[in-house]
């Protein structure tokens, strides 16, 4: 076996194209037996070489003779419905291959936009780098995540209000932004009926003013102050930066755990 | 794909014994099969005729330069015709497969290329994913994902936003595809490029600025 890709081309080399030739007719006949083995059914080869007027056959030339009978015999419809030539062929298998190849560059695109989704969150990324069809492609990934999120609320929130007959959290995040500051929630938070109950009830006792400032600047972010905030307009710098204290990033410390 | 396939693995040579598998290495050797024959012509400009008969009875057939003119020649004995015409066919007839074959070697580079790219895609992915609000919107606790909603929604704003300046202060089309050819500086990450230029670029719609479905 060759470690070379083989270019799809008449072999030039006489001596090369006559050794791949061998190779490739042997190997060729092996395949079509143990097709024929495998599955039980009948098929034949007829392999004529540039170099001899008499061809190789398989199985036999008594069972090429079968085989090609019953091919006859069919309706001539059957016998050209699956037949295909050199130029068919390989029109069929550039359309699979297309389709294989958009398949997969719209998989990366995806890749690529969440990661990028992902990178605008944390500050990574200015925004005004981007041209049109990155922010809208941008665009439709916030979408299609803030639709997955909505469910999950909906469906956290169903659980919550079923088993603490009320208790809203978003109600109590509001809270929280208006006060501006200190852990309160603990008392008010009803547990859960699931696991993640206790993991709410620990994060929201144990947690610490500089989360709770965080979540004030989230609300500063979606209020019409944004504006002074990120400073639009100009040659203003729409970068939310990564690793400083400044308010404007969403995640001044992406690694820093809710939880 | 969720099973492993059982490439590299020796394979018994027997009937298969499960019907639905007997179909299933029916149609992909037969395919594997067609496409080894067409190799052999290629390369080595053999004529060439398979017949195979289905497990349901439907017959395939492959042949160069054609299934009835490999039979004829099979069962006449003759030496192939070498007249003036049929020498000018063949060699057009060559020269398109010439063709095709080139077309077929560039889409597959072109896979290999982004399927590489993909694999590239998933590890950067995994060596990023720290960070809590990456993970599956069914791993979050409510106050997270309460969070990540209300920086998803800013973002959108200031996507939205930028958008609309860019709109401004570029109307007419060409300018974006213009844009995009230098490429979408996309990742902060400048080894995970921008835009591929192979790509078909999508309409850009103007009655949805901020919406558009895109590649998607």
């Amino acid at each position: 076996m060759t470690r070379k890709k083989v270019k799809l081309a008449f072999i030039v080399n006489d001596s090369a194209r006559k050794a791949t030739f061998k190779k490739r007719r042997k190997g060729l006949m092996k395949k079509v037996s143990e097709l024929s083995t495998l599955c039980g059914i009948d098929a034949c080869a007829i392999i004529y070489s540039p170099y001899d007027s008499q061809p190789e056959v398989w199985p036999s030339p008594l069972g090429v003779q079968r085989v090609l009978s019953k091919f006859k015999t069919m309706p001539e419809m059957e016998q050209s419905k699956k037949m295909v030539n050199q130029e068919s062929f390989l029109r069929q298998r550039i359309t699979k291959a297309s389709e294989q190849l958009r398949k997969q560059r719209k998989e990366n695109r995806e890749k690529e936009v969440t990661q990028a989704m992902f990178q605008c969150l944390t500050g990574k990324i200015n925004l005004a780098n981007l041209n049109m069809i990155d922010l809208n492609d941008l665009g439709w990934m916030i979408d299609r995540n803030l639709k997955d999120v909505e469910k999950r609320v909906e469906t956290l929130n169903k659980r919550s209000r079923s088993s603490t007959g009320g208790t809203s959290h978003t109600s109590q995040l509001a809270a929280v932004a208006a006060t501006g500051a200190g852990p309160s929630n603990g008392g008010q938070q009803a547990p859960e009926s699931s696991q993640k109950a206790d993991v709410l009830a620990t994060t929201n006792l144990g947690v610490n003013v500089d989360s709770m400032l965080r979540q004030q600047w989230f609300m500063d972010m979606v209020t019409p102050q944004e504006t002074a905030i990120l400073g639009f307009g100009g040659d203003d710098n729409m970068m939310l930066p990564f690793g400083d204290t400044n308010h404007n990033a969403l995640f001044s410390n992406p690694f820093f755990p809710l939880n | 794909m969720a099973r492993k396939s059982r490439g590299r693995q020796k394979v018994e040579m027997v009937k298969m014994s499960k019907e639905s598998n007997l179909q299933v290495t029916f149609s992909k050797r037969r395919s594997g099969l067609f496409k080894k024959a067409s190799e052999l012509s290629t390369l080595c400009g053999a004529e060439i005729a398979i017949i195979v008969f289905s497990p349901g009875n439907r017959v395939f057939s492959f042949g160069h330069p054609g299934v009835e003119t490999v039979i004829d020649r099979y069962f006449t004995r003759n030496p192939p015709q070498n007249s003036g015409t049929m020498q000018l066919i063949e060699a057009h007839r060559n020269a398109t497969v010439r063709e095709l074959n080139m077309q077929l070697t560039q889409v597959v580079n072109q896979f290999e290329i982004e399927k590489k790219r993909g694999e590239e895609l998933s590890q950067m992915r995994k060596a990023q994913s720290q960070c809590w609000w990456e993970a599956p919107v069914e791993e979050l606790t409510l106050p997270q994902i309460e969070q990540l909603k209300v920086s998803l929604e800013g973002l959108k704003m200031n996507v939205t936003k930028q958008a609309q300046k860019l709109l401004i202060e570029n109307p007419g089309p060409p300018q974006f595809f213009a844009s995009s050819s230098s490429g979408g500086i996309f990742p902060y990450d400048r080894k995970v490029g921008g835009f591929n230029p192979n790509m078909v670029l999508p309409q850009y719609d103007y009655n949805n600025p901020g919406y558009r479905r895109g590649f998607f």
